[in-house]
């Protein structure tokens, strides 16, 4: 069976097609398999079980400096497109056996799931354009202290430290998690009033940060859990029995799969990108028998030990460019406080060298954040298709 | 410059350096006096003459000293309040510094600038921060209420500024941009704005759905929240995006690019909200027919969004996309469900059980009530139909049935104009293979005629299906129509003419009574019969059921007449023939006026 790549079209008519697939009916019909499982059933079942392996087994094999990284998550995100699609196919070549129980219950079950996985993609979009207002406030820093390409060489005066020190603060503050924000804003007050001439100034900034970007829960319901979500999607996740497997013929093995797929993916998101309630205990139980479940283990492994270091158990999302962000910011925003003007050339060395680390970050992420959000709304856009599509032709 | 409002000079204070509070605040820009004048002059020249050998930065620094304390004066006024008729000065002053710090920046780095130019630096930051929180301050409105503040006059109407606010955040807008700060200032207008629209949907009762908990509404509860939604949409479509914009342009009003993104990034942030609601109704739920016209509701308002010009800034493009995505979706839902009326036609057979007496069907009613309703939506479905082929790649063929017959010409017809050809198509099969239940071939074109009837009254009533379908259709219509009267006529009363026919009546040349006699037992007995049975049929249609009784009138009755003129002489004497000519030609006139009045006094037959 060929592998299929998913085609990241802009046209919203392929979103609603009848993309590659031909569905007429009577193309359908001469499609379907029979009953009792042909050899090429179990070949087709095979072949998408390894496919996912395979698929998961380069996801897993990176460093730990790539992994949740927005390259990574690009490409998990890829991996899991292409899954769904070749999931779609095998259900709509087997169209007759997947009417008929207890298929159609695995496949609601299915369903189910996946109408859940839309409201993390909205909530990952919201973190994803938090993450947009975070590097406009980069993009100051870099502005002022020379980063960017607009600045020729002139040296750092105290007024542009002072502007790039209060874009590090509003960074820090938007950086934290929303259940912080009144705590960190009494911080912010206490370090910006150091620098102020004039007391009157930190009364003026109270009204700022609060409501300062859209907020984490601009698409979701207030109440909306990413946590309660993530364990929804799991919910009675269990491993295909015997006999299901059986009066399947076979079939439920790819919907167990999928499923799976589809829980580590939304829980992968969810664990690098900031969205409203941020859990990530979900149980997570895939036998080793499955080829993919190796390397989903071990990802969901160094996911989980990356979220608890030290210096992550806070953070808002694990994204490696988050971390980054926050590092090099943080760094910056210490020799800022630190420097005495003027500036001896050792220090502006040194900032210099911090600036030009926050710009790679800055420059990374400027790159892969719309991508990665256009991706998330096919993510969206493909679950709806498919669910939509599912009445028409099953 | 230096002269109050009414354009008188306020004499001579001198210049402070920290701001004096005794100072009347409006004044205040105007206490320097002439000697603001001078200074900026001087400063104007110095710019002038700037080389890159000796330079003497003294009045820089004395400009420096004046901004300095302008600032700190400020910066000791209450907020919100800070700017008020003079504050031209101070903007000009603001813009002047940046002017300075630019060109002593492109003084080579010995000329002995560094220190001025640090000075004038930390004194641009510091007026870019008073300008920055003072634009807060004027962008949220509600923090004004809550510190208990001076309140800036507000007016009753989204976005609630008075004109005043707005000219000075145009103000400090265009300075803040001029003096290198464009991003300080335009985070600032997008996040207050962005909390601005919130509250204002907030206002509107709008509350996010999730697609998990919409799904698994019940229709009710869905019934409401899309209301709520198509009020919420009207009025964004219809006031929120436009006074949204108008502010936009009036704040960024000399950077009309920078109006146009950031207006282009609130709608679309404002869009997304708005879309996830229509994105969980297209997932599969089985929607009855009735439900077809919230969705052509749902259509229309993406429609109208989708129409808004938004710009063509990037995320323009998304939100065009997105939105555009939606309005398909629903437009499908909606064939889907328009779709269902022809199984529902299909497969109505009401237990083979016929309609008593011959009457409109409710599934006539049914659906010509249907169609009539949803042609009020005609234009919006001619488009989700013209989609939804476009999308399949169906193509209409040039055969002669797809062409409809208007105003004398023939057009092709649109794809939703078929779809309610093939639906009165159906009606009309159904109707068919109902009227076959009866057995009396009679009721049965009593049946075909009510029904056909009812169909072609409701065509009158609605210009826009006729139109649709076309002259010639409704033609046909009307001939048939005129076929089943002919028929009904000659299955009812043709044996009925029979009896009173002249011929026959005389054997070898002379009239014979016991054939008269016959006869006129036949004619009673046939008629009551048709009496007792066709008086329980009904005919709802007055003008019909008239049309009916006149033809049939019209025929008997000087048929009778003349039969009864011609033989009553031949019966013997008056009491038998009142025995055989039970009924006067008067009367069978009010008799027939009986007919097809529906009395129930009888069970359902099928005779």
């Amino acid at each position: 069976m060929p592998s299929t790549d998913y085609q990241g079209s802009s046209s919203p008519l392929t979103n609603l097609g009848r993309s590659f697939l031909p569905l007429r009916r009577d193309q359908v019909h001469s499609m379907e398999s029979p009953i009792g499982g042909s050899p090429s059933n179990e070949a087709e079942l095979e072949s998408f079980q390894r496919q996912v392996a395979d698929r998961f087994h380069d996801l897993a094999s990176v460093p730990s400096d790539e992994l949740l990284s927005l390259p990574w998550v690009r490409k998990l995100i890829d991996a899991f497109l292409c899954c769904q699609e070749e999931f779609r196919v095998i259900l709509f070549n087997n169209r007759t056996p997947v009417k008929k129980p207890p298929m159609d219950r695995l496949i609601a079950d299915y369903n189910e799931r996946a109408v859940k996985a839309l409201d993390v993609c909205n909530a990952i979009r919201d973190g994803i354009e938090q993450i947009r207002q975070w590097q406009k406030l980069i993009e100051i820093v870099l502005c002022a202290l020379g980063g960017d390409n607009n600045s020729y060489q002139r040296s750092l005066g105290e007024g542009q430290f002072r502007r790039a020190r209060k874009a590090l603060v509003d960074l820090a503050i938007a950086m934290l998690d929303e259940k912080d924000s009144g705590q960190a804003l009494a911080h912010r007050n206490r370090s910006f009033g150091r620098h102020n001439n004039s007391s009157s100034h930190s009364k003026d900034h109270h009204h700022r940060s609060l409501g300062h970007f859209r907020s984490l829960s601009w698409s979701v319901s207030r109440s909306w859990s990413a946590a309660r979500q993530l364990q929804a999607i799991g919910n009675n996740l269990a491993v295909p029995r015997g006999n299901e497997v059986l009066a399947t013929n076979g079939l439920a093995m790819p919907v167990y799969t999928m499923g799976s797929v589809l829980l580590f993916v939304m829980w992968a998101l969810v664990a690098a990108i900031p969205c409203q309630d941020r859990g990530l205990q979900v149980h997570f139980n895939f036998p080793r028998q499955f080829p993919w479940a190796a390397p989903i283990i071990s990802l969901h492994e160094r996911i989980l030990e990356e979220s608890k270091k030290r210096d992550r158990k806070n953070a808002c999302g694990l994204l490696r460019e988050i971390y980054q962000m926050e590092k090099c910011s943080r760094l910056l925003g210490e020799l800022a406080d630190s420097v005495q003007f003027p500036l001896n050339e050792e220090k502006e060395k040194e900032v210099k060298q911090r600036v030009n680390e926050l710009k790679q970050v800055s420059d990374a992420m400027k790159e892969d954040l719309e991508p990665l959000e256009k991706q998330v709304r096919e993510v969206f856009h493909r679950i709806v298709r498919n669910r939509t599509e599912g009445l028409d032709s099953l | 410059m230096g002269k109050s409002q009414n354009g008188e000079n306020l004499g001579t204070e001198t210049v402070s350096d920290g701001g004096d509070e005794q100072n009347n605040p409006d004044e205040l820009s105007s206490e320097p006096g002439f000697k603001f004048d001078q200074i900026l002059k001087d400063v104007d020249q110095f710019i002038e003459t700037l080389d890159s050998g000796e330079n003497n930065f003294t009045c820089i620094d004395q400009f420096l000293e004046m901004v300095d304390s302008e600032i700190a004066a400020y910066e000791l006024r209450k907020a919100s309040a800070k700017f008020g008729l003079n504050m031209e000065e101070f903007f000009e002053a603001v813009k002047l510094l940046w002017t300075i710090i630019r060109r002593l920046e492109e003084l080579p780095s010995d000329s002995g600038a560094t220190s001025c130019l640090n000075r004038a630096g930390s004194e641009h930051h510091r007026a870019m921060l008073l300008l920055e929180n003072e634009f807060r301050t004027l962008l949220d409105i509600n923090t004004d209420r809550n510190e208990g503040e001076t309140k800036l006059k507000t007016v009753e109407e989204f976005p609630y500024f008075s004109p005043e606010s707005v000219s000075i955040m145009n103000r400090i807008g265009s300075t803040m941009i001029f003096a290198g700060y464009e991003a300080e200032c335009c985070i600032a207008y997008s996040g207050l704005r962005l909390k601005a629209l919130d509250a204002e949907l907030s206002k509107l009762s709008f509350e996010n759905i999730n697609v998990d908990d919409a799904e698994r509404m019940s229709w009710e509860s869905l019934e409401v929240e899309i209301g709520n939604w198509l009020h919420i949409m009207k009025h964004c479509t219809n006031n929120l995006f436009s006074e949204e914009r108008t502010l936009c342009n009036s704040v960024f009003s000399e950077h009309p690019s920078i109006a146009q993104r950031l207006f282009c990034e609130l709608s679309t942030s404002l869009t997304m909200r708005l879309l996830n609601f229509p994105n969980a109704l297209v997932l599969p739920r089985q929607y009855s027919t009735e439900k077809l016209f919230k969705f052509l509701d749902i259509y229309e308002a993406l429609r109208d969004l989708n129409n808004m010009e938004i710009g063509n800034y990037l995320s323009a493009k998304e939100f065009m996309s997105d939105t555009f995505t939606v309005q398909c979706r629903i437009g499908e839902t909606a064939v889907s469900i328009f779709s269902q009326l022809e199984n529902s036609i299909e497969s109505d057979n009401a237990g083979r059980i016929p309609v008593a007496g011959g009457a409109v069907h409710p599934l006539t009613r049914y659906t010509m009530n249907y169609l009539k309703y949803a042609c009020e939506y005609k234009d919006t479905l001619e488009q989700v139909f013209q989609k939804h082929n476009e999308m399949e790649g169906l193509t209409v063929q040039k055969v002669q049935e797809n062409y409809i017959e208007k105003d004398d010409r023939f057009l092709p017809a649109s794809p939703f104009a078929l779809k309610l050809v093939e639906v009165m198509d159906l009606l009309d099969a159904n109707i068919e293979m109902k009227s076959k239940l009866y057995r009396s071939p009679s009721l049965r074109y009593i049946f075909l005629m009510n029904n056909g009837r009812y169909i072609l009254q409701k065509l009158k009533e609605s210009t826009d299906i006729y139109d649709m379908l076309g002259h010639s259709w409704s033609r046909k219509r009307t001939s048939e129509l005129r076929q089943y009267h002919k028929l009904y006529q000659r299955d009812t009363w043709s044996n009925v003419l029979q009896t009173i026919s002249h011929e026959g009546v005389q054997v070898n040349g002379k009239v014979s009574k016991p054939i008269l006699k016959e006869r006129f037992k036949n004619f009673n007995a046939l008629f009551e019969e048709i009496l007792k049975t066709q008086s329980t049929w009904v005919v709802s249609d007055g003008q019909l059921k008239s049309e009916l009784r006149v033809s049939i009138s019209s025929v008997m009755i000087p048929a009778y007449r003349s039969f009864v003129g011609r033989f009553q002489s031949y019966f013997d004497n008056s009491k038998q023939a009142g025995k055989y000519i039970k009924y006067q030609p008067e009367d069978i006139e009010e008799l027939i006026e009986q007919l097809f009045e529906g009395n129930t006094t009888s069970m359902i037959r099928r005779s």
